[in-house]
């Protein structure tokens, strides 16, 4: 577990010295490391979201081609995107609903230059997503919400999976996820944030 | 392909095309209510809403049906013993050349392989914590998974890996007061949605046909599973 966990932190600072820039930002920073409640969970789950969300929105911009099974990837990046900006929708949604208040999307650099820099970004992004979803699910305590958090977190797993079989990665590197505690995601979504 | 196995694998791709599309129903009505810029629907349809007092259809908010946080696991080591042996047993008779013949490469023959690991992974894993919180592992039992041909394995392998991810997101609730148990859960649950999306791809579906992987019950996995189990 532990090596697989320095592969992982490798990969995000092999991801940081691509160009993407910055010291932490203020907002970033104010991600709780730990949970006061359920509603806090959802905006730490809304913060990556939302990170996730703006970056595909630059899909636009790159050819990405087709993948090995002659589907074009920006027909699927397009689902992915999609499916990011609905979980944005659906937590700000819920966190209102519960009395909180969902954070607001923030500025982002992903210091993307090309199409191969976008697909690395967005493997990235995927595979620490599960990463902060499964770390965080043990901090929920309401049970709807932890279902909810499931149905979100497999569909990032789904999306991992498939950015990583185009990239030329393993699909399912390991026989079990490596869950990330918030400073470690803090440490691995520092760089996209403008400071 | 014969009439026996596609009856076979129908009735078992009915069955999870049917328990997936009601348990499902209310994420499409919620994904259509966003589409439709209707977020006020959300809250009503239900989605987490942890206000709501009202009962939810599908894996939420439901008696546990399971006694002791034991028996959530040995649920999840019923079904990795059922996909462990399907791999292991399938690979083995389909060959790489099954697969080749269906003009994949041979990588997809070693990632396949690397799925009957995880699983055998996920098995003695299970078995071990279980042991360890004085326990009785469930034992493999003897399936029949009804394919004969390499196109019709990938069909049902696909099935297993949706029913596993939609099984482990109905039960993870279950272990919400164990928190180690919980995240193993979870780290398993993750892989089993990687699976999923590679047997997707190579059965020439969707990798991520929707925005919330919907969540199966225990009774609902058991109907899908059941018709496997053979002794």
């Amino acid at each position: 577990m532990s090596s697989l966990h320095n592969v992982f932190l490798d990969t995000i600072h092999e991801q940081r010295t691509l160009g993407v820039k910055g010291p932490a930002h203020q907002r970033l920073m104010a991600i709780q490391t730990t949970f006061a409640d359920d509603i806090e969970v959802l905006n730490y789950a809304l913060t990556l979201e939302h990170l996730e969300a703006a970056f595909y929105q630059l899909a636009p911009e790159y050819d990405l081609g087709t993948d090995a099974f002659g589907i074009s990837i920006n027909d699927r990046v397009a689902e992915v995107g999609a499916h990011e900006t609905a979980h944005v929708d659906v937590l700000t949604q819920v966190i209102t609903d519960l009395g909180g208040e969902p954070v607001a999307a923030a500025e982002y650099d992903f210091g993307v230059t090309d199409s191969m820099t976008f697909l690395a970004t967005a493997t990235v992004l995927e595979n620490v997503g599960v990463s902060a979803y499964d770390g965080a699910g043990q901090f929920l305590e309401n049970a709807d919400l932890l279902s909810a958090a499931g149905s979100i977190v497999a569909v990032e797993a789904r999306h991992a999976s498939y950015f990583n079989l185009i990239t030329g990665e393993s699909p399912f590197p390991a026989s079990f996820e490596t869950p990330l505690t918030p400073d470690e995601v803090l440490e691995a979504a520092t760089p996209f944030f403008v400071p | 392909m014969t009439s026996k196995q596609h009856t076979f694998e129908a009735m078992i791709q009915g069955a999870l095309n049917s328990r997936l599309h009601e348990v499902s129903r209310r994420g499409l009505l919620r994904n259509a209510a966003i589409a439709g810029g209707s977020m006020a629907a959300i809250g009503t349809i239900g989605f987490a809403s942890a206000q709501d007092a009202t009962p939810v259809e599908g894996a939420e908010s439901e008696e546990s049906p399971f006694a002791t946080p034991i028996d959530v696991l040995n649920y999840a080591l019923t079904l990795e013993h059922l996909e462990s042996a399907f791999y292991r047993d399938g690979l083995a008779e389909i060959g790489e050349m099954g697969v080749t013949d269906l003009g994949f490469d041979a990588t997809v023959f070693e990632k396949l392989n690397e799925i009957a690991v995880h699983e055998a992974d996920h098995v003695t894993t299970l078995t071990t914590v279980i042991t360890d919180l004085g326990g009785e592992p469930v034992a493999e039992a003897m399936y029949d998974f009804g394919y004969t041909d390499a196109a019709g394995f990938l069909g049902v392998a696909l099935a297993l890996e949706d029913t596993g991810v939609s099984a482990y997101q109905g039960a993870a609730q279950f272990l919400i007061e164990e928190d180690g148990l919980l995240t193993a859960a979870l780290t398993i649950h993750g892989v089993e949605a990687r699976h999923a999306s590679y047997l997707a791809i190579l059965n020439e579906g969707n990798p991520f046909p929707e925005a919330f992987n919907p969540a199966l019950t225990p009774a609902e996995v058991l109907e899908i599973a059941t018709p496997f189990i053979v002794g």
